[in-house]
């Protein structure tokens, strides 16, 4: 094997520890393979990636990108429920499904400008600014939906542009997946390839340096804030067209979720920083779980307990190896 | 031991420590009287904090014997320690910032009724140790984190106090601390070595280790290379013992012939900080700035990198006038800024060198907004050999680094910039004698390729061995300008105190 030349002594704890995620994930995929009949059939798989992965992922994708600024946003619900609320309203009210999605994008703009404002004008800290935007969007919609009416279209015009968006495919890839790998291969390359990619790191890293670095700290960061409620409302369309409704308050379910998948991806890192393979493995990692849980004929308030062990397993180990060896 | 004189606290000799290969002591000694402060200066990897951590328990020696308060000790742990008498106060603080002060004091030994604390007789009795101790006067339940830098050095002493300390180990108290709170530190100890309290003092600082301490003992590779009486030995002296070279070489000569004005500062106002403030650097001049804290000189830096804005007057970089608001300005205006807190502000530890190194130039190697590996690779490895950075590679973490070092990549980053402007604020504190030299002949060669150089310095030794002119601020005006014989360290003093050896106003 032709490692490179200064590259330290490869010792099994080391090892273990870089790669307790995919560890892990393997042996519960045999685990699951092995106890459930259904569980590695094509169905089931394609079933956990359109309906447990795309959806968390792409929010998982901005909370990367935030938390690799040293920053959190707790409203990435909020701009899910924002975009898919007025993409809902759009169509019933007779547009086209350009303009909806075109609108559900701006609604989630709007949160994300929201909470850059909150964060580089006011000076507030991105936990306690988009905790508050997460009260104030939770409220907003129970306001606009007369205390939480669910919006459904199943049929009719509206249900044909959902359609359109959920249930098409191209080379037999459906549509989400695409969007899902689409978006992945971009957040990596701006995270990991490009000058803004870079800043975000080093705000991240050490936000004093950026700032007497020459970098536009505010600028860089209200972008990051942009980005991560775009992606999430990329979420808020797609979740909106798989289920044909609108249902306030659902976005949050993500919130948790992609931050574990997120924290999760850091232990590949060695400086434990987030990166995009790291959350999409996180993100996989998760789902499996859940879906896996389920097939064994585990409720769902034992499929989050099952989550939480996962969560502190991995966690526990990759850090606990790692201490060990340093 | 009835003899007030020469009695000796703590006795270490012979100690050998090694890590793997790494010798960090060989037979070294050291000997802590009551009654007298003990300078322990020496070269970062020279031993000293090594030998400390042997006395506190933290480290076990190989070999050697520890004789404190008469006794042959063995087995030594950091509690056993204390229990004798000996107490630390390490460089990092550690004290509990949402503590109150009576909490700080007594933490670990709280006063109380069983598993009760009584806090209220905590702070009471904390009061009375820092008014009897210290004269220090602070309203009952003030919290740790609201306290100054050299309030809490005090409230540690004050713990170590309250316990019956006899030895008393200060490793580099002052790095954190303005000039005024050195002093009062000072008076401090004086106050604790006149009541029989052994007090050993480590410092970078070769100014107060001359002004404070009694005795000197000076580290080398892992051994002591002597104890001197700084009364009769010279600064010089020490640091030759130090580094084992002349100390001749410590500010390397230089001779550049100067070109055009490239920074001019003209009638330069700031609220509360200074006014009128006018002066050139030159292509290839090194200038000195100097003051008290409060003078203002601090302030003049800011705005020159647009960390504050001044209200009025004119900044110019090669003939075009600035408008400096915001650091992103002065980085596009080609100004460099080397920021006195290296770990805030100069380079960040969780990056990588190569990362670090064209933060600030990211642009020049990247394309349609995507950085080129292979140009970052390619200038990045040139600065680390032009520097002779000592990393392992290009991708370890600065934060594996040493001071020296990191604070070399901290300059690599603007040379990255190829900057026309250097401000340098501090740039040499924590960083040991043999990284300094480097420094200097870093700031030198810059200075040779023609970049006008601002180094605002409180070090006087390092602006009249480096520096072509040196400013001083006083007050928030420009008290004097000064070169060739008349730059001395003596004359910057006098300057940069007004005049009067007993200024006070250090209250902007």
């Amino acid at each position: 094997m032709s490692v490179s030349a200064n590259s330290p002594k490869p010792s099994l704890r080391a090892f273990l520890a870089k790669y307790s995620v995919l560890i892990a994930f393997a042996a519960i995929v045999i685990f699951f393979a092995l106890t459930s009949p259904t569980f590695l059939t094509p169905a089931n798989l394609f079933n956990v990636l359109v309906n447990n992965v795309v959806m968390l992922a792409i929010v998982a994708l901005g909370l990367t990108i935030v938390i690799s600024s040293g920053g959190i946003d707790l409203s990435v619900g909020v701009s899910v429920d924002m975009a898919s609320m007025v993409f809902v309203m759009l169509l019933a009210a007779g547009y086209s499904g350009v303009v909806g999605v075109g609108g559900g994008l701006g609604a989630a703009l709007v949160v994300g400008i929201l909470n850059a404002i909150l964060i580089t004008r006011l000076n507030i800290s991105p936990f306690l600014a988009t905790l508050g935007v997460l009260f104030i969007g939770q409220s907003t919609q129970q306001l606009a939906t007369s205390g939480g009416q669910p919006i459904y279209l199943t049929s009719g015009y509206a249900s044909d542009q959902f359609n359109a968006i959920a249930r098409t495919a191209l080379f037999g890839v459906p549509t989400p997946v695409i969007v899902l790998i689409v978006l992945s291969i971009a957040v990596h390359v701006l995270l990991h390839r490009s000058v803004f990619g870079r800043y975000v790191q080093a705000m991240g890293a050490q936000p004093g340096v950026a700032w007497y670095s020459g970098i536009r700290v505010p600028r860089e960061l209200s972008m990051v804030h942009v980005l991560c409620a775009l992606l999430a409302g990329v979420t808020g369309i797609l979740l909106s067209a798989t289920v044909k409704s609108y249902v306030p308050l659902s976005g949050n379910a993500f919130l948790l979720d992609a931050i574990g998948a997120t924290f999760i991806g850091t232990t590949l890192s060695r400086e434990r920083k987030p990166s995009v393979v790291g959350t999409l493995l996180g993100v996989l990692l998760l789902a499996i779980v859940k879906n896996g849980l389920l097939l064994v004929g585990w409720n769902f308030y034992w499929q989050q307990v099952g989550i939480g062990l996962l969560v502190f397993l991995v966690l526990a180990v990759s850090f606990g190896l790692r201490r060990a060896t340093h | 031991m009835q003899t007030a004189k020469r009695e000796i606290a703590v006795s270490m000799s012979n100690i050998s420590k090694r890590f793997g290969p790494v010798r960090a002591l060989e037979n070294a000694n050291l000997e802590i009287v009551r009654g007298s402060i003990l300078g322990l200066v020496g070269q970062n990897g020279a031993g000293k904090s090594t030998i400390i951590k042997v006395l506190a328990g933290i480290i076990k020696p190989d070999s050697g014997t520890i004789v404190i308060n008469g006794e042959t000790v063995t087995a030594l742990s950091p509690a056993s320690v204390e229990k004798l008498g000996v107490h630390f106060i390490h460089q990092d603080r550690l004290l509990v910032p949402t503590a109150t002060v009576g909490e700080a004091v007594f933490l670990g030994h709280e006063i109380g009724f069983g598993p009760f604390v009584s806090r209220r007789a905590m702070e009471r009795r904390a009061a009375d140790l820092l008014q009897r101790f210290f004269g220090l006067e602070l309203p009952v339940g003030t919290l740790v984190k609201d306290l100054t830098t050299a309030q809490q050095k005090v409230v540690q002493i004050t713990r170590a106090l309250a316990q019956k300390a006899s030895v008393l180990v200060l490793d580099e108290p002052t790095a954190a601390l303005v000039k005024r709170e050195v002093d009062s530190l000072f008076d401090v100890l004086r106050r604790l070595r006149d009541d029989g309290i052994a007090v050993v003092f480590i410092s970078h600082y070769m100014q107060e280790i001359e002004k404070l301490c009694d005795r000197v003992t000076v580290m080398r590779n892992g051994t002591d290379v002597g104890t001197v009486d700084p009364r009769e030995t010279s600064v010089e002296e020490i640091i030759s013992m130090m580094i084992a070279r002349d100390v001749g070489e410590m500010f390397p000569k230089r001779s550049v012939t100067l070109g055009a004005p490239v920074l001019e500062v003209a009638n330069l106002r700031l609220g509360g900080g200074f006014e009128n403030i006018g002066f050139n650097v030159r292509a290839g001049e090194i200038v000195g700035l100097t003051g008290l804290l409060g003078s203002g000189a601090k302030e003049i830096v800011q705005c020159l990198f647009g960390l504050k804005t001044a209200d009025g007057g004119l900044i110019k970089v090669e003939g075009r006038e600035l408008s400096l608001s915001t650091p992103v300005k002065a980085v596009r205006d080609g100004i460099a800024m080397l920021p006195e807190d290296r770990r805030a502000h100069g380079v960040a530890l969780g990056l990588s060198v190569r990362e670090n190194i064209s933060l600030a130039s990211l642009r020049r190697y990247s394309k349609s907004g995507l950085v080129s590996r292979g140009s970052e690779n390619q200038a990045v490895d040139g600065l680390i050999k032009e520097l002779s950075i000592k990393t392992p590679h290009r991708d370890a973490l600065v934060r594996e680094l040493s001071g020296g070092n990191q604070q070399k990549v901290a300059i690599a980053k603007w040379l990255s910039c190829q900057s026309r402007v250097y401000v340098l604020d501090e740039p040499t504190v924590a960083v040991d004698v043999g990284a300094k030299v480097e420094i200097y002949n870093l700031l030198n060669r810059l200075a040779g390729e023609g970049a006008a150089i601002l180094l605002l310095s409180s070090d006087l030794l390092e602006l009249v061995g480096v520096c072509d002119r040196v400013l001083v601020v006083y007050r928030g005006r420009l008290a004097g300008t000064f070169s060739g014989p008349s730059m001395n360290s003596d004359a910057l003093l006098a300057a940069s105190s007004g005049a009067r050896p007993d200024a006070d106003g250090v209250a902007a």
